[in-house]
């Protein structure tokens, strides 16, 4: 659906974004992370067709983007990292350009429909200006949407948002996964990042990393099994290892032991630790915090 | 042609919105109809000294021989509507540019700074169909503004005037200033300001340089008629007509070519 091919953009002498490529399939969720100056901005603006790039392409369906492309663009929905009303405009103004921008056919049902879709309905008449800032961020998430994208590409969509409107803005991400649309998510959230992305793009100019969030645990941290135990697990350590665990780490009432993909050894060793009399309470695949990844993709390169 | 449209639509709305920005345009255009009324009609009457008592206003009564709309004047009515001619160049120069101006200053520099720019060139809106919305948007309120102004030049000097002198106002080289050289001078300095804006760091920059470019040369020519220097006549009408359209016709590939969506994302702060 949306194929990025050794991207590479400079300004002037400095390099914003070097050699970066990915392909994205319909229905994938694809989260862009980096620190701030990676580039991010940058890559969403050359997919999106605004920016060109210095070297490299851009293809949609199998269409390479170019700044005279103008029909791919529509294609595409870019939630740009200001929500961008025309502030003395109510909301159905502001949606009303877009769709007659976007050529939607019949305009205004196809507003009525958004405003519908986000809730926005009863707030159609007031001036953008009015509105809360989540608010904003939801009208021009509806413009996003309005032309019914295949592509949707989303600069920090919950940046500055309460909870609750943070929440309704991953529940609508989701959605548009169900809907088969193709989404790219720059974002400095790895909570949410780890609640809706398949994959996950780290980009420090370069894309220093490209995989499945628990691939790039793994790749990283290993496998690793949480048991937890009724009371002290400090003397059962011993016992996971002679059942065959070489990787074994007690906290408090908690064994955390690597098991390196290899689920064969996980019952042996619950047997053996039943067997000595432990009580075991759960077991869990341990799920390092996709900030700890992060942090140490950036870590690593850096060096 | 509908994203033209749908693009101007949205501009006029939002200036409905803050009628304000059109103050400056509209009080210089007050200035510029009330001076020559200082001239021709309140001087005079405060110092009871009539324009054709004097011999400053030779190339008026010049004038009155060769122009046939003022021929059946009387001396002080001829005076009168020469000035009023000469004075028209400058109402119709300053009100377009300034109207223009005014609006341009909210509409592509406005954009950006309303952080509304980005979003808009995500549509399928091409270059061209940006910058020919924000040249109409622009100049179309500046000529508006500007007949209007001309409406109530007419009408005062009919109610102010000597009896007649209002019918010089609607010969045909007046109204082809009003209609013909003033859009082609406001077209002129917006296209110039968009075509500054794509290769400026600074707005301001840009929102000027269309005004100034045109500005000093209406000071100049109107300073250039009252010293008997030139006649604005329907010669040199046409001859500011056909080099504001030539001007029109050279901006207007420059600012295709010039116009450049990415240095203006990048480069505006």
């Amino acid at each position: 659906m949306l194929t990025a091919s050794h991207l590479t953009r400079r300004f002037d002498s400095r390099v914003a974004v070097e050699d970066v490529t990915f392909e994205l399939a319909p229905g994938e969720i694809f989260a862009l992370l980096g620190p701030n100056g990676a580039g991010k901005t940058t890559t969403l603006r050359m997919l999106a067709g605004l920016i060109a790039p210095t070297a490299g392409t851009v293809h949609v369906g199998g269409e390479r983007m170019t700044a005279r492309a103008s029909h791919l663009r529509g294609r595409i929905g870019f939630l740009t990292e200001a929500p961008g009303l025309w502030d003395r405009l109510t909301v159905f103004e502001n949606l009303i350009v877009y769709a007659r921008l976007q050529g939607v056919a019949p305009t205004e049902r196809a507003v009525n429909a958004v405003l519908d879709l986000f809730g926005i309905a009863n707030r159609a008449n007031d001036p953008t200006a009015q509105l809360s800032k989540g608010l904003k961020q939801r009208v021009a998430l509806a413009r996003t949407l309005l032309h019914d994208p295949a592509i949707v590409l989303l600069d920090e969509p919950t940046a500055g948002l309460d909870p609750e409107s943070a929440h309704d803005t991953r529940a609508l991400i989701l959605r548009l996964r169900g809907e088969n649309r193709t989404v790219i998510l720059s974002t400095h959230n790895l909570d949410e990042v780890d609640r809706v992305a398949d994959r996950v793009g780290v980009l420090r100019t370069r894309l220093i990393a490209l995989d499945t969030p628990s691939a790039l645990r793994s790749r990283l941290f290993g496998q690793r099994i949480v048991v937890t135990l009724q009371g002290p697990a400090g003397q059962y350590a011993a016992v996971a290892r002679s059942a065959g665990a070489t990787d074994v780490t007690v906290d408090g009432d908690r064994l955390s032991i690597g098991v390196d993909g290899n689920s064969v050894i996980t019952p042996p060793i619950v047997t053996a630790l039943v067997g000595a009399g432990a009580r075991i309470v759960s077991v869990i695949p341990e799920e390092r915090p996709l900030e700890e990844v992060y942090l140490r993709l950036l870590k690593d390169e850096s060096r | 042609m509908k994203r033209i449209l749908a693009l101007v639509a949205k501009d006029f709305a939002e200036l409905r919105h803050s009628p304000g920005i059109f103050v400056p345009a509209l009080l210089t255009g007050m200035g510029a109809i009330l001076y020559p009324f200082a001239i021709a009609v309140i001087i005079p009457a405060v110092t009871g000294e009539r324009l054709s008592d004097s011999a400053d206003f030779e190339i008026a009564e010049l004038f009155n021989r060769t122009e046939p709309a003022i021929r059946g004047l009387s001396a002080e009515g001829a005076i009168q509507a020469f000035i009023f001619q000469q004075a028209l160049a400058l109402l119709v120069g300053i009100t377009t540019v300034t109207g223009g101006m005014s609006v341009a200053a909210h509409s592509v520099i406005g954009e950006k700074q309303a952080r509304t720019l980005e979003p808009l060139l995500a549509t399928p809106l091409r270059t061209g169909e940006l910058l020919a919305a924000k040249v109409i948007s622009a100049a179309v309120p500046g000529v508006v503004l500007t007949i209007c102004c001309f409406v109530a030049y007419v009408v005062l000097i009919a109610i102010f005037a000597e009896p007649r002198v209002w019918t010089a106002l609607l010969t045909a080289r007046s109204l082809g200033l009003v209609f013909l050289v003033g859009p082609l001078a406001a077209l002129l300095g917006l296209q110039l300001a968009v075509c500054a804006s794509s290769r400026v760091n600074d707005p301001r920059s840009a929102q000027q340089l269309g005004a100034v470019v045109l500005i000093i040369p209406i000071g100049v020519l109107q300073v250039a008629q009252f010293v008997g220097g030139v006649v604005l006549s329907g010669t040199i009408l046409m001859a500011i007509a056909a080099v504001l359209a030539a001007g029109n016709l050279l901006v207007l590939r420059a600012a295709v070519s010039l116009f450049d969506r990415e240095s203006i994302l990048i480069r505006w702060k």
